[in-house]
């Protein structure tokens, strides 16, 4: 009997037009917008190439070790297609220096040609699911109850000896699986799109994590249904019905979002913990200055150069830059010095030893500092950066549509976590190149400043690589969401099922 | 006798589950976007006034000629319009000054001389907050009310032909298109009356905070914020009208409704923006930019070390330095600003995009805006130099030579004799950079209700 209830609400529904319409709509938006975003995916990819290789290419061109800027750069995210979460949005190559440690508010953004096309918005995949399909979910819903009752063939169906309870399944079910049609087909076609560009090489735990996609999209769309099934179940005519439902659509998609975060006050005014931070950090920092001016004060020769009169001779690439920076927004203090001597005059000869001393003095100590504000640094960024991101995605999730996108984005790891994760990478790799540097005692020898010997050979330096995480770690993450959305799921259908009980015919 | 049908209609809606929410949403919407506002624009506005003094007091405090000339005025800030709650405008990605104190390089005595640069930075680089659409009344009315104005008249006709009451109204002998007329006219005032309300109570909440003084030029360009608002209203209420027609069931025509506005509204203008800023030519990058100011500047200290260092060499050194360096800066702006021109030309395909642009347009917020602020800052760059030129011929003492300290006056310069930058909105402009569009908002409203029309008369009952 079950059987035959789902067969005549599926085929109800499936010989409609709001099927074939939304279906149609469905398909377009999510076949053009694929299109358009493996362009854009295309187009980040090679500026990530170039930037790669022109990276690699500088360092290769440097002759010492204190002026070897050694970048590393994110690659793009082939999942950013369906959601691009952060993506995009944040830097994507960072300097990776002995003298601080890398985060992502320290990371720049190369390749956007033209930063004024960020006043336009852009969209992903997920976001059509997130408008379309629920509108569509909300569509098939709102007569599901309401329409039956109205036409009185409602009553005829419960005089067959039949549960109220196994009526809604069956129109649960019947729908559900129609509009997993569009779903899936539209999801089929762009992966058939995305599987014949050879730029994008997806890997099984690549198709796994659009598996969670899926049925993350399936548990949303299943929210929307019994949103408005609930609605249809509680009122009288269809007409309030559908009222009620794109009401309740236009809030909880367009308005909650967009309503919430603007009641989120951002302020630029610091945190006390985060001034005193800030205060901390200026305290080594002076610390470590008097330091390093005491030791430039106390050596034979005079004056505060750095480079100790070591006169050399003009030609190319012969620079020192020394710089110092203080970035109170994103408690950043370093000081670094970049030297460049391709050859001096003889006469400077015995000056190079102070140098060398000075050097040998001061690298381990720059290192010790980035360490030492890195401890007070990591957790005043959270307090100012993270923490309000945090608070502001929670109160997003109010809404299934932020539950949904904020599970997207974990599947397809271009949250925050996942843009962090290749900072720690950078981070990581940080520790490498200053083992590397040790290991080659790079701040005693005459080629952290000078190359007039023999200039560095950087190939022996270990490469950098960024994996993005296992799936297992992306579905921790998104499994709490996930998690929400099918509690959500349930909680709806509890309710559902209470009031058709309740309700006469 | 559009009357009687108007009111009919309006008293149909006025009791109607839609009108109440319609009301509430509205009212939530534009008490959010007040409050938001206000807490906003203070802290922009006390920025901007901070900014500004600072570079006034830099400015006057320099005495020397050679000084001012050689320095620039520094950073010019763009003025906060205090209509920003009309459209957001994309204001948090462009920039709020233009730096015009660029580049000091130093070689000996000879110093490089200010030129205009353009920030290209993106400045959202370290918000790792979650992307949000600001509730601006271009969002209320380009997504809130359309949304509306579809749900107020899905089933104006349609619904009328399923009870059978249409038959009934065309038996009267009033002639069809009174019929459509009154029908448009009762939906527009139904929404009209929502939408002036919490207009009202928006802006009531924003002047009785009396933070913000606003303008009689500010009041006119509300009211033509507030009528394009309506006339996009419109544009809806005939498509809703049109679709009624058209078609046999409610059910049929709301899902054809909806699926088109999500389609125009959400998504086109979107979608649009990737596909067309794909075709157009792409600006040259910033690594391409800096490469070519650098051969420049190599090839122009080149030729300098061959003519050596007599004082008219210098000057001509820097001048050139300095005139190439604007001119690339300014090419490279140009390039951008054209694709975003194209991108922003093929989105207003869709009717939600037109209407954004003439809000930002009115609202004095968003690219347009940014790029009058851009020629006002041209324009006192020019006013700038002349001034320096004209202050050196003044003094009979002085060699003339512009661009070496020892070639130009040494008298001071009195402060008040400075010019100072004035960024200032003015509606006239605005008003012509959106009258093409208006033109084409008010244009396919019209060709809608004929549409309709003519889709009316040849309605069978």
């Amino acid at each position: 009997m079950l059987i035959t209830l789902i067969r005549r609400e599926l085929l109800d529904n499936l010989m409609t037009f709001r099927f074939a319409a939304a279906t149609l709509i469905t398909l377009l938006l999510v076949v053009a917008n694929t299109a358009v975003l493996i362009k854009d995916f295309d187009r980040r990819l090679a500026s990530y190439n170039t930037a790669v290789k022109t990276h690699r290419q500088q360092l290769r061109e440097t002759k010492t070790y204190s002026a070897g800027k050694i970048v590393v750069d994110r690659p793009p995210n082939p999942l950013s297609i369906f959601n691009v979460g952060v993506d995009k949005r944040l830097g994507n190559q960072i300097e990776v220096s002995y003298a601080f440690v890398p985060t992502l508010w320290d990371a720049e953004m190369s390749g956007s040609d033209n930063p004024f096309l960020n006043i336009f918005n852009s969209i992903d995949i997920v976001f059509i699911f997130e408008v379309v399909l629920s509108l569509m979910a909300l569509i098939f819903a709102y007569d599901a109850l309401a329409g039956e009752r109205e036409r009185g063939t409602l009553r005829l169906v419960l005089t067959h000896p039949l549960s109220r309870g196994h009526i809604l399944i069956a129109k649960y079910i019947g729908a559900m699986l129609c509009l997993l049609i569009p779903l899936m087909l539209s999801l089929l076609l762009s992966l058939i799109l995305l599987t014949t560009t050879s730029s994008f090489s997806l890997g099984t735990s690549d198709f796994l994590r659009i598996g969670g996609l899926v049925i993350s999209s399936l548990a949303y769309l299943s929210v929307f249904y019994l949103i408005g099934l609930l609605i249809s179940a509680a009122t009288q005519r269809t007409g309030t019905a559908l009222m009620l439902s794109m009401f309740v659509w236009g809030f909880l998609v367009l308005v909650y979002p967009n309503m919430i975060l603007a009641m989120t006050h951002s302020s630029e005014h610091l945190k006390p913990r985060a001034e005193s931070a800030l205060n901390q950090m200026k305290q080594m920092w002076d610390e470590f200055d008097r330091e390093r001016k005491h030791f430039l004060a106390n050596d034979p020769v005079s004056g505060e150069a750095i480079y100790f009169n070591v006169e050399w001779t003009t030609g190319a690439d012969c620079y020192d830059s020394e710089y110092s920076a203080e970035d109170a927004s994103t408690f950043l203090y370093y000081y670094q010095v970049e030297m460049q001597m391709e050859s001096f005059e003889k006469e400077s000869e015995p000056n190079v030893s102070y140098v060398q001393d000075y050097f040998r003095f001061l690298c381990p100590r720059t290192i010790n500092m980035a360490e030492q504000t890195w401890l007070v640094r990591k957790p005043a960024l959270e307090d100012r950066f993270i923490q309000p991101a945090t608070v502001d995605r929670l109160l997003l999730k109010l809404s299934p549509t932020g539950l949904y996108d904020a599970a997207t984005q974990a599947w397809a790891g271009t949250d925050l976590p996942g843009v962090q994760d290749f900072f720690d990478a950078a981070r990581q790799y940080r520790q490498t190149v200053i083992d590397y540097f040790i290991d080659n005692k790079a701040f005693e020898v005459r080629q952290w400043f000078t190359a007039d010997k023999k200039p560095v050979d950087w190939r022996t330096l270990p490469q950098f690589s960024f994996q993005r995480v296992d799936v297992g770690a992306n579905a921790k993450r998104a499994l709490p969401d996930v998690c929400l959305l099918l509690i959500t799921n349930l909680a709806l259908f509890m309710a559902i099922f209470l009031i058709f009980q309740k309700s006469e015919v | 006798m559009i009357w009687h049908i108007a009111k009919r209609e309006l008293y149909d809606n006025l009791n109607s589950l839609r009108f109440a929410l319609a009301t509430v949403l509205l009212l939530a919407l534009m008490l959010t976007n007040a409050t938001v506002y206000l807490r906003e624009h203070l802290e922009r506005i006390q920025k901007y006034r901070t900014s500004v003094t600072d570079y006034w007091n830099v400015l006057t405090s320099r005495t020397d000629l050679y000084e001012l000339a050689q320095k620039g005025p520094g950073f010019l800030y763009k003025q906060p319009s205090p209509l920003r709650f009309c459209a957001e405008g994309g204001e948090a990605f462009l920039s709020d000054r233009v730096d015009a104190g660029a580049f000091y390089w130093e070689w000996g005595d000879l110093k490089g001389f200010w030129s205009l640069a353009y920030p290209s930075s993106t400045p959202n680089l370290i918000n790792v907050r979650p992307d949000v659409t600001k509730i601006d009344w271009g969002f209320i009315a380009g997504y809130v009310l359309s949304l509306i104005a579809l749900l107020f008249t899905f089933d104006s006709i349609s619904g009328e032909r399923e009870r059978g009451t249409l038959r009934l109204i065309l038996a009267t002998p009033m002639p069809r298109h009174t019929v459509l007329a009154g029908k448009f006219l009762g939906a527009l005032m139904s929404i009209f009356v929502p939408f002036t309300l919490a207009v009202l109570i928006n802006l009531f909440v924003i002047s009785a905070s009396g933070d913000v003084q606003l303008g009689t030029e500010m009041w006119w360009r509300l009211c033509i914020i507030f009528l394009v608002a309506v006339l996009y209203t419109g544009f809806f209420i005939a498509l809703g009208l049109l679709a009624s027609t058209r078609v046999q069931g409610s059910a049929v025509s709301l899902v054809i409704l909806l699926l088109t506005w999500v389609t125009f509204v959400v998504f086109i203008p979107s979608t649009l923006v990737s596909i067309a800023s794909g075709f157009s030519p792409a600006p040259m990058t910033s690594d391409e930019f800096w490469e070519r100011k650098n051969q420049f500047y190599d090839k122009l200290s080149g030729e300098y070390y061959i003519r050596g260092d007599k004082p008219l060499s210098k000057s001509d050194f820097v001048t050139k330095d300095a005139e190439g360096r604007e001119r690339l800066s300014q090419e490279h702006l140009t390039q951008q600003i054209a694709q975003v021109e194209f991108v922003r030309a093929a989105t207003r395909i869709s009717p939600a995009a037109l209407v954004q642009y003439l809000l930002e347009s009115f609202a004095g917020t968003g690219f347009n805006r940014h790029l009058q602020f851009l020629e006002n800052v041209k324009r006192y760059a020019r006013q700038y130099r002349e001034f320096v030129i004209d202050t050196d011929r003044a003094d009979p003492d002085s060699p003339h030579i512009i661009g070496v300290r020892e070639g130009m006056s040494r008298k001071p310069v009195s402060p008040e004799s400075i010019p100072r930058f004035e960024d200032s909105l003015s509606l006239g402009r605005d008003f012509n950079d959106a009258a093409i569009d208006l033109m084409l908002l008010t244009l396919v409203v019209l060709v809608l209700m004929c549409d309709a029309y003519l889709a009316f008369v040849r309605v069978q009952v």
